[in-house]
This record gives structure tokens, sequence and C-alpha cells, in this order.
């Protein structure tokens, strides 16, 4: 029996037989730091070759993974399109499962996922560190850890806007923070403004074209007004880069943001979509001449995938990595994926070369560290 | 050369850049990179293209087109594993060959492994970006590369890409003509049998820019004639070859309306993306276009005018495996159907089909064959070791080899030695004037 999924696709049923591809079992762990309270959740792929793969997706609920499991009942790990279809409106499980088939397909072919994915496209890819903290001082802080461990971009949280403040006096302490985070760093450090879609389209508009002169790598998700008449006021009025996208999961939406060159960079969520669906989206905005930036605030596996996936792209600019404050947090990032540091050389992860995604996922941590295993 | 030495002379004197004279083509880049570069050296493979050939194959006059000697390229690395690619160009056969060659340096040496790097390299790489014989250049190129891939990674390639879809095989169409009631319905019955459900016409005459009562009325007649003598359950398109104009494509695509062709082909000239947008919205007949488009980039007009319901590009022409994924990837976002275009040799059509395989929004392959099997078959079974591009039950199977799915002897390639390029031959109309075709 054939089923439908979305629109008029229609999958043939599984037919995996006894694929060494096979996938004969899903486990999944819904992950919290013990701090920050950031949440994502890891999938494990179990094939009859004996071969597994980890995938992360954003946070999920235990309906999504059951959901996950149905899915993937009888498919090959190489059945992606059938994956990303048929978790469409599970964007976390879509994001986890297809990037655990990518895991345990490159291991099966002894290849990187990147070179599985018609990679490397460079050797090595800029990250910008996503600092955490709720004052000056703090935000500075992380900004000077992050240049040893060899940082070189951060994108810093907008200041919270108190409502008697004229636009021109919120935009001098957005300044103060930024001049702040400049003399933490030093001169070689780029900047993202992070307004984590607060503004109207009309203050974006008014900040971004008084951040002009600055240079900022770009002004990161500055509305959560997506239509296309709000974006162009900030877009048409102003020379600042603007990034967008981290919550939207179809390549759809991505299309017609850029039909109206509303974005400079393309931000698709590491949480929401599988490597897979990204790379659609980069091959809609390589044709807009428009970069690929990916944001993630998810865990570790996350940062892992998201850099083999830099490593495929074209039009890749830079992968947005957490740099977690507390130290507990950081630890359990580390215990989760073996000992892997989440660092960076002048400014650029390296990449893996060893089968898959390249890191050993320690699942003794994963099921310390987790709220609920399915 | 007296001009020469005196703008040496000037550069000299200016500190000795007497290459920054006239521009800064000669910069050194930021970083030097060739093919096989150290900088890849501890992220990529160890495995390396060490040699490219290219071949051209003339088909006898009477089996083939003269128009369209294939042109197919063969890498070799350096574990013996090798890959097969298509750059067949219609009319441009020796180009497209010298194109291949062109693009040697970016190759040899380099690590197949990089697929999208050296899509990239030959593409922007080369300065000036697309055109039908770079373009072609390219697509065998990169084929050969996926094919090499697909190998060395031990699956077809539409399970590199995310497939099957549907792993019973890709549905396809085959080229017909019928200018009677009766051949029509002769046709019908014998494509029944065949298990066929698709099929694709011409227009029975060249046109003008305006046309007049007689050529507009036997046109749309012969699209009635088909429709009746297939009768309701066999889907047919029209390939107009752009040859009307916007305005004479409306009034036909207007009439055919009741037809529901699967959908009328280039129904105008393909450069003014506008000029076809006229007849997109004057009909609800589904258009299809974009056979001589080549990367990705030329597509996003055609759908963001709303022009096109089904994209067209072809894998011998758009860029290969890499360019049309990407294609496909546009128009699945934006709700369009793909038909790849293929009336070329068998290595691009085996191609196309896994590309065909792993994507969601794909439509119906073409082939340049027919119901019954030619002798054009026998030849494509000699050269690619089994029945290629044939349909069963209306589906061309899907490869189960790795890579593309097949091997080709270079030995069989000499029984068809090249025999140079001939144009596609022109077609003119009552007054002597140049035909579109």
């Amino acid at each position: 029996m054939t089923k439908h999924w979305r629109g008029q696709v229609a999958f043939a049923p599984p037919e995996a037989g006894d694929d060494r591809l096979g996938i004969t079992g899903l486990r999944a762990w819904r992950l919290r730091e013990p701090v920050s309270g950031r949440r994502y959740t890891v999938v494990k792929l179990e094939s009859r070759g004996g071969t597994v793969g980890f995938g992360e997706g954003g946070a999920a609920v235990g309906s999504d993974v059951a959901e996950a499991k149905a899915a993937v009942a009888g498919r090959r790990a190489t059945d992606a399109e059938f994956i990303r279809h048929r978790l469409a409106s599970f964007p976390a499980m879509e994001a986890a499962v297809n990037n655990a088939m990518l895991d345990l397909a490159a291991r099966s072919a002894n290849v990187p996922i990147y070179q599985y994915l018609g990679g490397p496209t460079r050797f090595k890819a800029r990250v910008v560190a996503r600092i955490e903290g709720e004052d000056e001082e703090t935000l500075a802080g992380s900004v000077r850890r992050g240049m040893e461990q060899g940082v070189r971009a951060f994108s810093f949280p907008i200041p919270a806007r108190d409502a008697m403040w004229r636009m021109q006096a919120y935009t001098d302490v957005i300044r103060r923070r930024l001049d702040h985070l400049k003399e933490a760093a030093g001169a070689e450090a780029d900047f993202v403004l992070d307004a984590g879609a607060t503004l109207t389209p009309g203050d974006a508009s008014f900040i971004a074209t008084a951040f002009e002169r600055n240079h900022l790598l770009w002004l990161d998700e500055p509305t959560d007004v997506l239509t296309n008449d709000a974006l162009a006021r900030i877009s048409d009025e102003s020379v600042t880069p603007v990034g967008l996208g981290r919550a939207v999961h179809n390549v759809a939406t991505f299309q017609n943001l850029l039909r109206w060159g509303c974005v400079d960079i393309s931000r698709p969520s590491v949480g929401l979509n599988s490597m897979r669906q990204i790379r659609r989206m980069a091959a809609v905005a390589e044709t807009h001449y428009v970069a690929v930036g990916p944001y993630h605030d998810g865990g570790p596996i996350g940062t892992v995938a998201a850099i083999h996936l830099a490593a495929s792209l074209p039009n890749f600019f830079a992968q947005q990595v957490p740099q977690p404050l507390a130290e507990r947090d950081r630890a359990m990032r580390t215990e989760l994926t073996s000992g892997n540091q989440e660092t960076a050389a002048d400014g650029f992860a390296p990449l893996v070369n060893e089968p898959g995604l390249g890191i050993r996922v320690n699942e003794q941590a994963l099921a310390k560290y987790s709220e609920e295993t399915l | 050369m007296i001009r020469r030495a005196f703008l040496e002379a000037v550069a000299a004197a200016a500190g000795g850049l007497k290459y920054r004279i006239g521009c800064d083509c000669n910069l050194a880049p930021a970083a030097a990179l060739p093919p096989g570069s150290d900088v890849f050296k501890d992220v990529g493979s160890k495995l390396r293209i060490t040699g490219m050939k290219v071949f051209g194959i003339t088909l006898d006059e009477k089996i083939a087109r003269s128009d369209r000697p294939y042109v197919f390229v063969k890498l070799e690395t350096n574990q013996g594993v090798v890959g097969w690619g298509e750059a067949t160009l219609e009319g441009k056969a020796s180009a497209a060959m010298a194109c291949v060659n062109d693009l040697h340096d970016f190759i040899v040496g380099s690590d197949p492994m990089q697929s999208e790097h050296l899509y990239q390299l030959m593409y922007i790489g080369s300065f000036y970006r697309g055109g039908p014989v770079l373009g072609s250049a390219i697509s065998g190129i990169d084929q050969a590369i996926w094919d090499i891939r697909g190998k060395v990674l031990g699956m077809p390639v539409y399970r590199l890409l995310g497939g099957p879809v549907d792993a019973r095989g890709v549905r396809g169409y085959y080229h017909a003509q019928a200018w009677t009631l009766e051949a029509a319905k002769e046709l019908g019955d014998e494509t029944r049998k065949a298990g066929v459900t698709a099929l694709k016409f011409q227009l029975p005459t060249y046109m003008e820019w305006i046309e007049t009562n007689a050529k507009l009325t036997r046109a749309v007649k012969s699209m009635e004639t088909i429709r009746e003598g297939l009768g309701p359950d066999i889907d047919f398109a029209v390939d107009f070859h752009a040859k009307p104009s916007p305005s004479v494509a409306s009034i036909l695509v207007r009439e055919i309306e009741p037809l529901h062709l699967l959908f009328a082909e280039e129904v105008c000239p393909p450069e003014n993306v506008r000029a076809m947008q006229r007849v997109a919205k004057r009909s609800t007949t589904p258009l299809a276009t974009g056979e001589r488009l080549v990367a990705a980039y030329g597509f996003n007009e055609l759908i963001e005018l709303g022009v096109v319901d089904v994209l067209q590009p072809d894998i011998a022409h758009v860029g290969g495996i890499t360019a049309l994924w990407k294609v496909a990837a546009l128009a699945d976002a934006a709700g369009i159907r793909m038909a790849p275009h293929a009336c070329e040799g068998p290595i691009g059509g085996v191609a196309s089909l896994h590309v065909d395989a792993a994507i969601p929004n794909f439509l119906c392959q073409e082939i340049c064959g027919a119901v019954a099997s030619k002798e054009i078959n026998s030849v494509w079974e000699d050269i690619m070791g089994f029945a290629a591009m044939r349909m069963v039950d209306g589906r061309y199977p899907l490869p189960q080899k790795p890579g593309l799915g097949f091997e080709i002897q270079e030995a069989v390639l000499k029984k068809y030695p090249f025999q140079g390029t001939r144009p596609f031959p022109p077609a003119f109309h009552a007054d002597g004037s140049l035909a579109a075709q």
C-alpha cells in the first residue's frame, strides 16, 4: 500500500529486507543541560549490519519519538527523502533521525559525513559563538574565554529595552555593549547582534541603519514579523546584513524570503532541520547569492553534525555554536561526546576526517543526563 | 610587440610590477589551491583522479540524428575505480569535447569525493559561467564523478541522494507520432500493451510569430486527434519546441485545455521569461520548459514569475547530477514538478534516473525512444551492456549496482568512431525565412 504524507508525494512501502543498512531500532534520549536548561534530543539508530548512527535534534516530546519510531520501521538508513517528508511535522525528530541515518550510512561506507555529502568544500569551518550572560561583565568574560578557545566571532544578545527609552537612547545602550565586547575581544573579533526576534520592523530598521558603520557580520533575527512588507522595511532601509530563519523548518519559507530580498544570510536551525533539509535550503540560497549560517543552540552532537554540513556546502559562511557559561553544562557536553572539545583555531573549527560524525557518543552519559529515555 | 615591451618597461620602472598593468587579473589569489592541493590532505580521501578521456560516438544516420554524436567522459582513478558521464551537446559535439579537455587541469589530480567543490571549481572557476558548451562539459565530468562516488561508497547514486522515493522505478515517456486517427488508435493500443503510461508528440508544422487560421486549426486538430486516438487513460505531452511566438502559443494552449495535456513544452522561445509568462497567464494547460538552461540560477526566474508547472533541465547540459538535484530542490520548494529532458545518449538518461528516483517532486522522465524497440536500442545495449532506458510497466527500472550502475568497455566505443560535428538541421518557412525549431 502506498501512503501519502505531504501534498501529492507518494512513497513506496518499506523494503529494506535484509539490507545491512536496514534500520532495526531507534532509541531516543531527551536531554537538558543542568544550568542553562538547554534542551535537545539525541537519537540512536541500529542497523541490521550492526552499524549504529547518532543524530541530534531540538527538544521533542514522547509522542514525537513515537512518530519517529513508526517512521523508520522497515526503512533503510539511506531513505532520507522518505523521513524528511514523513517527519515534516516533527522537525526536531526529522533533524535527529535524518542526521542519525547519515551518521550510520557514512560510518558504514567508512567515510566522514561531509564526504558522503559531496564535500569537503572547505577544510575548516568558521564559527560564531553565541555568548551568554545577563550583564556586561559576564558577557565580556564569555568573549575573553571564547578568544582563548580560538573563537573570533561572537553573537551577543541585544539588551532588554526599557519601555521609557527613546530609540536613540536604546541604540546607545546597544552600542555601549558592543564597544565593551570589542574591548574585551581585541581588534580581530567580529560580532553578530542577536535581536532574538524582539524588535518591531521599524525599530529593527532604525538599529540596522545606526550600526551600518560598525560592520556587524549581521543583525540576527531582528523581528518575528516574517512578512515580506515588514522585512522589506529593514532590508530596504539599511545595508547591515540581516540573518533570518532560526524558527523556519520548510524550504519554501526561505525561498520566499530570498525571493523578496529580505535576507542576507539564511539561518536554518540545526535543531529543526536535518543536514539534508539544510542542504536544500542552501541550494535555494545559492541561486540568490546568499550565504548560509546555520543557527544552533542545542547540544554538542548537533555542533559536530553542523561542521560536517558546513564542509559540504558551497555557500556556507559561519556556524553558530553555543558557548555555555556554566562549567556543569560544558562538562556535560564534553562527556556526551567522550571528551570532544568544542573549540576553534583562529576562528575556525577543524574537520574530523573519521567515519560518520567522527566522534564517539557516550551512551552512559546520555543515560546520565537524560530526562527521559524512549 | 612594441606596445607590450613599452608596458613592461613602464611596469618595471614602477617597481617591477609588470603584471599589474591593466587589471588585477594576475594578482595571486588569497590561497592558491590547485587540484590535489595539500590544503585538503587531512580532510579529503586518498582517492585521486589520474586520467580523463573524452569519446565522440557517431552512430549511423539511419539510427540516430546526425546532429548529436554522443560525447562520453571517462574518469580514471589511482584506485582503479572509473566513472562515466555524458556531455553530448546537439550540434556542438566538437566544442563540448574540447571544453571537457579544457577542464582537465581542474579535474586530473583532484579528489573525486569532493563533487560539490569540483562542480564549483568548473562552474565558477571557469569565469564565464554557464553557456551550453561549458554546461555540457561540466555535466559529463560531474556525472562521472558521481559514478565514482557511488562505486566507492558501495551504493547506487540515488541512495546517496536520499532515495528511492519509489523503488519500483521511474515513470517515463517515449516519443511518438500519429498524424491520423487510425494511427493514434493503433499507437494507443501498442502503448497500453507495453504498459507505458505517457507519450510526447510534436507540433505538426513550424510556426511564424502570427499564424494563419489554417495552421492554427491544423495544430489544434492534430492534438485533438491524438487525444481521441489514445483515449483518456494515456497521458500525453506536446513539445512545441519553441516554434510559436507567445501570441501564437497563447491561442494554442488555450484551445487545447479540454485535452488535459500532461504538459505543453517550450511553448515559445526560451530567452524571455516574461514573454513566456504571458502564455502562462492565459491558460490552464500546464507549461514545461528548462532544457536549454545551465546551472540552477536560471531557473529562479521561471519559478518566481509563476511561468512553469514542470521544469525540464537536461542532465547533459545543466551541470550533471549536482546541478539537476539543485534545480529539483528549488522546484520542490515552489511546488513545481520535474520532468528532466533527455534526448541524447544512454549515459545521461541513466544518470537522470538516479536523480529522478531521489526527488519527491518528480513527474516523468523523457528519453528519445519509441514504444517499439528500434535499432538504436540495440546499439545502446551494445554500449551499456543492458537494455538501457527501456521501460517495464511504464517505469524505467532503477539500477541496482553501485554508482550509476553500469560499466562501459572502451573497445565497444571504437565501433562507433567520431565523425565530426554536424549542425542542428535548419528549417525554413514558405518564404525562405528561418523557422524556429
